[in-house]
């Protein structure tokens, strides 16, 4: 296409001062500054849209990664250290002809190193008959004993497949690295695709783009289809090491994408050599695992012992057939530097066939000729470790000083096996956006590949990228950067006839016990965020001297109230006025602001927050957006001047009640009603009451008798002055607040309304008392139910000799004591099994 | 010799233990000189299901779970087996460096096996202190024999035997400069003292015989094998300063503890816990 016209005449592509490094293959450009052929459909349509354009167009794309929630987390901190996802607007665009190679290239290497990874773990012929030096294997810490003997599900070891490319000068593409145990990126490579897609939607229809929708759907057939025992709805879970990991985002994106449950090892049990999914209404079989854990941490039992990320027994269930693992554990082998000098021989050997795509030059140290070569090279190459190991790097003799080079060859010496020189590779470029323009940065190419049949299928596209600024060096660990990738349709050939994908149906999977427990606690923490919200909310105008009897309540009532709430110390309402109001500004500047006290409102946000991130997968993308509305709103720093502070605190917290309120709505909305839902209302209706007793307790109760201002300040706070007014015109009585409060199950902030829910709620839950008995759970939410149903309100309010209210305080604590032991009955019958793994070990 | 070997594992928790998977290596091994005539093992409580493979190092393993609640454990393996005394003969004279050549070369189907343990393990990796440690003995031209039997007798000599100094995850660094440890820490010493000379040496679990006067009987017992080209595998045990004969029984070997280990489990729940191991070794 546009095989004439290269760059249209009124393109404002020099706006992009786009100027490639010499001595380097650039990607979109010719050394002579003019496109190459490829890039030319997209440079026209860039440099059409004019720097400005381009870049309004790509802060549309950075607002949609924020609202997808698509990060990577560096630091591996769940409560918020994940970063956005680093993507760069422009694609890096490959041609058909060159993709084509590529394709076959790379399901050529994942078919030898398949065949590979049979034999290691199998006969060892390539060992015994010496094609392959025996270190490679034995000094190897990803060979895994335990797997010896294995012949997995299906007999193919390798289900998915990366590769690391990267392009040299002379524009050939070369393998710097196999990842075979379970390779990350295809996550992220669809979800750049679907921003990339967004922000230049013309051009991305122009270029005649390969989708990638067919692939996950051959993957998703794929997994169902390895299930060992051909039942007609496999069950298959993606295996995540949990919300710690860095690329924790893709793992719920993809269980997400393809509808399968997301796991972590303790949702997982090995029963009679079986695995199963722990969920609310029992144990259920799990045919397949999909695991983004690493070999050594699969079961703590015959892999590595100082970990319990896995699931122990896993191992045992392998070998008795009954599970398939995707890819089979022990294949973490082959992701051998040490490895690369051999495939071009193996290859040969194993395919009867010349290696298609070459990996970057290797020398393993591990053999003396090599070894000589590397001795005597040294300034040229690059040493790394033979076998990966987390946080050794690569060491570049050249720019040592004599004594390293000295210490380096004597390490060398000691243990020769672990060490591989290579050649530097020059990265190709490719342009990359700055506020300046276009500027070019080093790229590699990730590739993906999966079992389909009897071959591999490779993903028309992969995930590019890029260094930082002068650097070389691409990992997402070290900060650098991400791009789609397009693949260019061939026009030449008629498009390859499109296969119905036949979309196999999962089995469906009852809530996984792990889920519940963390919708419980979502709820529960959303719910303290909300009444402390209220709580903060109404107190305010107290402080900024307001005593306007409508609203405001006065600053003795508030202090006594917080004191009844424990917030402040027992004797604040005895302090002089000036120093109350010190303690109270302190505590509110504390609740709102300080993100570290435990039971502020930044505090139970970054917990209901780390219980919605293990929930990734289940919140829509509107939730999320809502949730990261909140830690927005909470994260703004507070103004210097106190009286600005007032204001603004105010302003912020009345921006947090309706975000919550969109919250719950998006929640009310969307969610299925099952029995996730019930467990996230729960939660929330549990944690309301016990909010709800404690104000009663300390509002009434523990106040001092006949002042309006208490009851006033009560239904502030439990949102309830206007029910009241309506109701009783007249003026505030407590026993009508009482009644309005504790009992009116029409009142949705009243106890007895949470209670008839949480009666309702439980009488739903998967049913394990004998038929015909009520459970515990039962008998707790029906007797606090009965308790508050039974409650007179004029008798409970009237004071006695001394003016105490001894029967209501009684009441209140035996509530509270129900409510209590309710959640420690609910954790015990259907969330208790998540105990913590401990490896233990004797002689 | 033949002998009855009872070996009693008990695990006493503060918290019941909900459910446990375990791995036991306690079935003594049959090879050359040591022949099983009757194995048996008795787990408490009843576990749920019971399997037995060989592991990577020819090793019989047993596994199964336990899946009722439950505050103690115990495991009981009975054992008659017949050891024939070690066989007084020429010894090789191969030096020691010719001996790390043959390794490294791999050339023989043995060489190639036994070059496994000249690697790095789990529990014991090769290090400048350890070779340094072991140069003095390892003199030039050295035969490898010679040099073995020293190496073990200088561990016995210069380390002091320490029950409950150590426990499992004690760093070989730490052993080797604090100078003490138990039977495990010896033989990982010599094992790391040997692989930085890139000798191959492995792990040995097994029993002593009760009642002379050992240092390690009543408790399950360890030492070291090392490879000597044309002769095998010569076993040493540098906690008695002794060449090990019919009055050691051989369980399991691999290249370190980790290996190994004779009674292995993953519990949910359970906090602190006791644990006692009785051994006793008699003529049968």
């Amino acid at each position: 296409m546009n095989k004439s016209k290269p760059v249209a005449p009124r393109s404002k592509w020099e706006e992009f001062r786009y100027r490639p490094v010499p001595g380097h293959w650039d990607e979109a450009l010719h050394p002579s500054g003019f496109p190459r052929r490829h890039w030319r459909g997209l440079a026209t349509a860039v440099g059409r849209m004019g720097f400005a354009q381009f870049t309004r167009s790509w802060h549309v794309g950075q607002q949609l990664i924020q609202a997808n929630g698509v990060t990577y987390n560096v630091g591996g901190d769940p409560a918020g250290k994940e970063r956005p996802w680093p993507m760069d607007p422009i694609p890096l665009v490959v041609p058909p002809a060159e993709w084509t190679a590529i394709e076959r290239a790379v399901a050529q290497r994942a078919t030898l190193l398949n065949a590979m990874l049979h034999d290691l773990y199998g006969a060892q012929r390539l060992v015994k008959d010496r094609h392959l030096p025996a270190a490679l294997v034995f000094a190897n810490p990803h060979f895994q004993r335990s797997c010896y003997g294995l012949s997995p599900v299906g007999g193919v070891p390798l289900q998915t497949y990366a590769v690391d490319l990267a392009r040299s000068p002379d524009g050939r593409w070369w393998a710097l690295g196999d990842r075979t145990q379970a390779p990350s990126g295809i996550g992220y490579a669809l979800e750049n695709r679907l921003v990339s897609a967004r922000i230049l939607p013309g051009v991305f229809n122009q270029c005649h783009v390969r989708a990638l929708t067919r692939f996950f759907d051959t993957k998703r057939n794929s997994l169902l289809a390895l299930a060992p025992s051909r039942r007609d709805s496999p069950r298959v879970v993606l295996l995540t090491p949990g919300p710690h990991n860095e690329t924790y985002f893709e793992h719920s994106f993809l269980a997400g994408h393809w509808g399968f449950p997301l796991v972590e090892g303790a949702d997982l049990t090995v029963r009679d050599s079986r695995v199963f999914l722990k969920t609310l209404s029992g144990l259920e079989p799990v045919d397949v695992i999909l695991r983004r854990m690493d070999d050594a941490f699969c079961d703590p039992l015959e892999l590595r012992g100082d970990s319990l990320l896995g699931v122990p027994g896993l191992m045992q269930a392998v070998r008795n057939g009954a599970v398939a693992v995707d890819n089979a554990i022990g294949s973490g082998v082959l992701e051998t530097p040490g490895l690369m000098a051999f495939l071009p021989g193996l290859c040969r050997l194993l395919l009867g066939e010349e290696l298609l795509l070459p990996s970057v030059a290797t020398w393993w140290c591990g053999q003396p000729e090599p070894r000589r070569y590397v001795y005597e090279h040294l300034d040229q190459l690059v040493i790394k470790p033979a076998f990966r190991k987390y946080g050794l790097h690569p060491e570049f003799p050249a720019q040592m000083s004599k004594a390293a080079r000295e210490n380096l060859i004597q390490r060398i010496e000691a243990q020769p096996e672990l060490f591989v020189a290579q050649e530097m590779v020059a990265l190709s470029t490719v342009p990359v956006r700055t506020e300046k323009g276009l500027v070019p940065r080093h790229a590699g190419l990730r590739v993906f590949a999966a079992r389909d049949g009897q071959s591999y299928a490779v993903m028309p596209g992969g995930l590019t990228r890029v260094a930082g600024e002068s650097s070389s060096v691409v990992a997402m660990q070290l900060g650098a950067g991400s791009k789609d990738t397009w693949v260019l349709e061939d026009h030449e050939e008629p498009a390859p006839a499109v296969r119905p994908s036949i979309l196999v149906r999962a089995g469906r999977t009852s809530l996984p016990s792990r889920v519940a427990d963390n919708l419980f606690w979502l709820g529960r923490y959303a719910e303290r965020v909300d009444s402390g919200v209220r709580l903060v909310r109404s107190l305010l105008p107290a402080l900024s001297g307001e005593e306007d009897f409508g609203r405001a309540a006065s600053m003795e009532t508030v202090v006594q109230l917080l004191t009844g709430l424990r917030f402040l110390p027992e004797n604040a309402p005895e302090l002089p006025l000036g120093q109350q109001r010190w303690h109270l500004q302190k505590l509110l500047s504390g609740l709102i602001y300080d993100s570290a006290r435990m039971g502020g409102l930044g505090w139970n946000l970054k917990q209901m927050r780390r219980s919605a991130w293990n929930l990734k997968e289940r919140l829509s993308s509107d939730t999320w957006r809502v949730l990261q509305q909140l830690e927005a709103d909470l994260a703004r720093t507070p103004p210097v001047n106190p009286d600005q502070r007032l204001t603004a605190q105010i302003t912020l917290l009345d921006g947090v009640v309706v975000t919550l309120a969109a919250f719950s709505g998006l929640v009310m909305e969307n969610m299925t009603r099952g029995h996730g839902f019930r467990f996230l209302d729960l939660g929330r209706r549990l944690e309301r009451a016990l909010q709800i007793t404690d104000l009663l307790r300390a509002g009434i109760v523990e106040a001092p008798p006949e002042t309006d201002g208490h009851l006033q300040l009560l239904l502030h706070v439990a949102d309830s002055t206007i029910t009241y007014r309506t109701r009783n015109l007249t003026m505030l009585r407590a026993d009508l607040v009482l009644d309005l409060l504790l009992c009116d199950e029409t009142n949705p902030r009243s106890v007895g309304m949470q209670l008839s829910a949480l009666r309702d709620h439980v009488d739903e839950l998967p049913e394990h008392a004998e038929i015909g008995r009520h459970s515990i759970e039962q008998r707790l939410a029906l007797k606090a139910l009965t308790a508050v149903r039974l409650a007179e309100v004029a008798p409970l309010t009237r004071r006695d000799a001394e003016g105490n209210l001894g029967p209501l305080g009684d009441l209140l604590a035996s509530l509270k004591t129900d409510l209590f032991d309710l959640s420690q009955a609910l954790t015990a019958q259907y969330l208790s099994h998540l105990q913590t793994a401990r490896l233990r070990s004797s002689d | 010799m033949t002998y009855r070997a009872t070996h009693v594992t008990r695990h006493i928790y503060e918290e019941p233990v909900a459910q446990s998977v375990n791995e036991l290596r306690l079935t003594p091994r049959d090879y050359g000189r040591q022949h099983v005539r009757e194995f048996d093992v008795q787990v408490e409580p009843e576990p749920a299901l019971w399997r037995t493979r060989r592991d990577w190092f020819g090793n019989e393993v047993t596994t199964f779970s336990i899946f009722e609640p439950h505050d103690r454990f115990t495991v009981t393996a009975t054992s008659i087996v017949e050891v024939e005394p070690a066989r007084v003969g020429v010894l090789p004279t191969v030096r020691w460096e010719e001996a790390r050549d043959i390794l490294s070369a791999g050339t023989e189907d043995a060489s190639l096996e036994a070059s496994e343990y000249i690697y790095d393990s789990p529990f014991v990796a090769a290090t400048p202190d350890l070779a340094a440690f072991a140069k003095p003995v390892f003199e030039p031209g050295r035969p490898l024999v010679e040099a073995l039997e020293e190496l073990s007798r200088k561990i016995h000599r210069e380390f002091e035997y320490a029950p409950k100094s150590t426990s499992i995850d004690m760093p070989l660094a730490e052993v080797l400069e604090n100078r003490r440890g138990v039977c495990q820490d010896f033989s990982h010493v010599m094992i790391g003292a040997l692989r930085s000379l890139r000798l191959a040496a492995r792990y040995v679990s097994g029993y002593l015989r009760s009642g002379a006067n050992y240092q390690g009987a009543e408790a399950s017992h360890a030492w070291v094998a090392a490879f000597v080209p044309g002769a095998g595998w010569l076993h040493f045990d540098p906690t008695n300063d002794m060449v090990p004969s019919d009055g050691h029984v051989t369980l399991a070997w691999g290249r370190d503890y980790s290996d190994v280990t004779p009674v292995k489990g993953v519990t949910l729940g359970g906090g602190a816990q006791l644990v006692e191991v009785a051994v006793r070794v008699v003529p049968a």
